[in-house]
């Protein structure tokens, strides 16, 4: 590992992974520039599950977009194991919550491997057949591998989008409420999945979500986001602790009443 | 009542009836109504008495058997085609020119607005004595009204599919790395299909019925031929079975391509992947 340059965190063992350093996030609507993060930092190291949450217009999303690289911070910077990230990349998958983030031309095979072949992780065809069939097993729908999309369920839909990026092997995943659309029985069993994901690959990811309980299932640490503009409440541990999930709640419900805004 | 089975359950899968079963079928359906049609136009023909004014179907079935077998009406449909098919593939060329250019850049955008604007409205017939000054009485001039006719509408539709692709989707396309002008290859033109072949269909539609119109008024004067010549003629003859030969051909050829290569196009596409039922 040539990372001479990263000796920015001082007394830390390993270098953390990703690094987000004073990040504040603005986007222009019709009428105003608004802001959506506010000088926002947090480090996430190799094997994290590190969770992003806070309610609605807390800028969580912004920060995972802007990480993803589609979004320039107006300050500060993010750095994925040291180097300054630029544009998106295939080092950074993203999963959205939107259920067409699948091509609908192609079968979820060729999804998977249309994102290997034209981000140039793999350059032999049967290695990229191999590496699809592999991921699409990982999370079971082998016997899908010629559907079409439109003929998936939401869960399949997001198991499909999982596989996809997590075949690319990246640095880290990005997943933005990748359950949200989903009715609560399967919501609940792709958590697990998730989670049975993570033993047997051991990626990184960055979860967002704006559900105590999710956050509390799927994560390990714990980024609690105030909204308007979204501020850094407090960073969590996620040991087990069954008060934390009231902790969180009052976390959040007493900043409704500080600002005044309700969610 | 309904049925029961032993268990007290209604049948889950009762058969249908023939007749039901035979309704069931479009093409069936369709088929019955062609011939109604061709028997109450048979019938007035004949009742009619004027062969000038109103062939009957059996005339023009004989006028059109004749000019087939004598090898007239399908050198003309060629002729006809081929200039067609010419023209088209020219339009769809400027059209995606264009297109790409209004997903470039917002001035590309406002170029594209405007001249549809401009030109959209326009019958691509009124531009042919423009075109036979510029172009002189050739293939040219027809070319020239046939790329007028199939421009506007894909590069209208085209353009609208384009700018209905999800951000979503965008972002997907991006995050695997595509740029320029794969990820307009990769992403925008598969996921605009739908509207893409739209304007593919009604550029289709529109370039025939230009073609047969500009024949009419302009193969006398270039001796080219064409479909829209084969009426003409045949008209300033008197020939009225042969007329009605003519405009079936251009029908038959015009319901041909509709129905063979572009609901093909779609099967395969669109309906396969989902996006259109």
């Amino acid at each position: 590992m040539g990372s001479g340059e990263t000796a920015d965190t001082g007394a830390m063992a390993a270098p953390p992974l990703l690094s987000v350093d004073g990040v504040t996030l603005r986007y222009r609507t019709r009428a105003a520039l608004v802001t959506a993060t506010w000088r926002v930092s947090f480090t996430i190291n190799q094997g994290d599950r590190f969770v992003l949450l806070g309610p609605s217009g807390c800028g969580k999303s912004t920060l995972l977009k802007s990480i993803g690289g589609f979004i320039a911070p107006d300050e500060g910077g993010i750095r994925l194991r040291g180097r300054e990230i630029g544009r998106p990349g295939p080092d950074r998958m993203v999963v959205f919550q939107e259920f067409d983030q699948l091509l609908p031309w192609k079968t979820t095979l060729d999804n998977i491997k249309f994102t290997l072949g034209a981000s140039g992780r793999l350059r032999d065809r049967r290695e990229i057949e191999a590496r699809a069939r592999q991921y699409l097993g990982k999370v079971r729908l082998e016997r899908f591998a010629d559907a079409y999309p439109h003929t998936l369920s939401g869960g399949m839909k997001q198991r499909v989008a999982i596989a996809r990026a997590l075949a690319m092997e990246p640095e880290i995943l990005l997943m933005d409420e990748p359950f949200a659309a989903l009715d609560a029985l399967s919501r609940r069993r792709m958590q697990e999945e998730f989670l049975a994901l993570w033993a047997d690959i051991g990626f990184t990811g960055l979860f967002v979500t704006h559900s105590i309980d999710e956050a509390l299932l799927v994560g390990n640490r714990i980024l609690v986001l105030s909204p308007h503009p979204g501020r850094v409440r407090a960073e969590l541990i996620n040991d087990g602790d069954r008060g934390l999930h009231d902790h969180i709640q009052g976390m959040l419900f007493d900043e409704r009443f500080e600002t005044g805004a309700g969610i | 009542m309904s049925a029961t089975d032993e268990s007290g359950l209604p049948v889950v899968e009762r058969p249908l009836s023939a007749w039901q079963r035979l309704s069931g079928v479009t093409a069936l359906r369709r088929g019955l109504i062609l011939v109604l049609l061709a028997v109450v136009w048979e019938l007035y023909a004949r009742w009619l008495d004027s062969p000038l004014m109103i062939p009957t179907f059996t005339d023009t079935l004989a006028a059109f058997g004749d000019a087939v077998v004598s090898g007239r009406l399908p050198s003309m449909a060629g002729t006809s085609l081929r200039v067609l098919l010419m023209g088209y593939a020219l339009g769809v060329l400027l059209a995606a020119v264009l297109a790409g250019l209004a997903s470039a850049s917002r001035w590309g955008d406002d170029l594209l607005a405007t001249l549809v604007a401009m030109f959209n409205p326009l019958p691509a017939i009124a531009l042919l004595p423009m075109a036979m000054l510029w172009f002189g009485l050739g293939t040219p001039s027809i070319l020239f009204v046939l790329v007028h006719a199939v421009l506007w509408p894909l590069a209208l539709n085209t353009h609208a599919g384009f700018q209905g692709v999800s951000e979503t989707l965008r972002m997907v396309g991006r995050n695997s790395g595509l740029g320029g002008p794969r990820f307009i290859a990769g992403i925008l033109i598969p996921a605009a299909f739908p509207a893409i072949l739209t304007g593919l269909k009604v550029g289709w539609a529109f370039a025939w019925r230009t073609l047969i119109a500009a024949e009419l008024v302009y193969g006398a004067a270039s001796r080219s031929g064409g479909l829209g010549w084969f009426i003409f003629e045949n008209k300033n003859r008197l020939e009225t079975a042969s007329v009605f030969a003519g405009l079936a051909t251009v029908i038959l050829i015009g319901l041909l391509v509709e129905a063979l290569i572009f609901r093909t196009i779609e099967r395969h596409t669109v309906c396969k992947w989902g996006m259109r039922r």
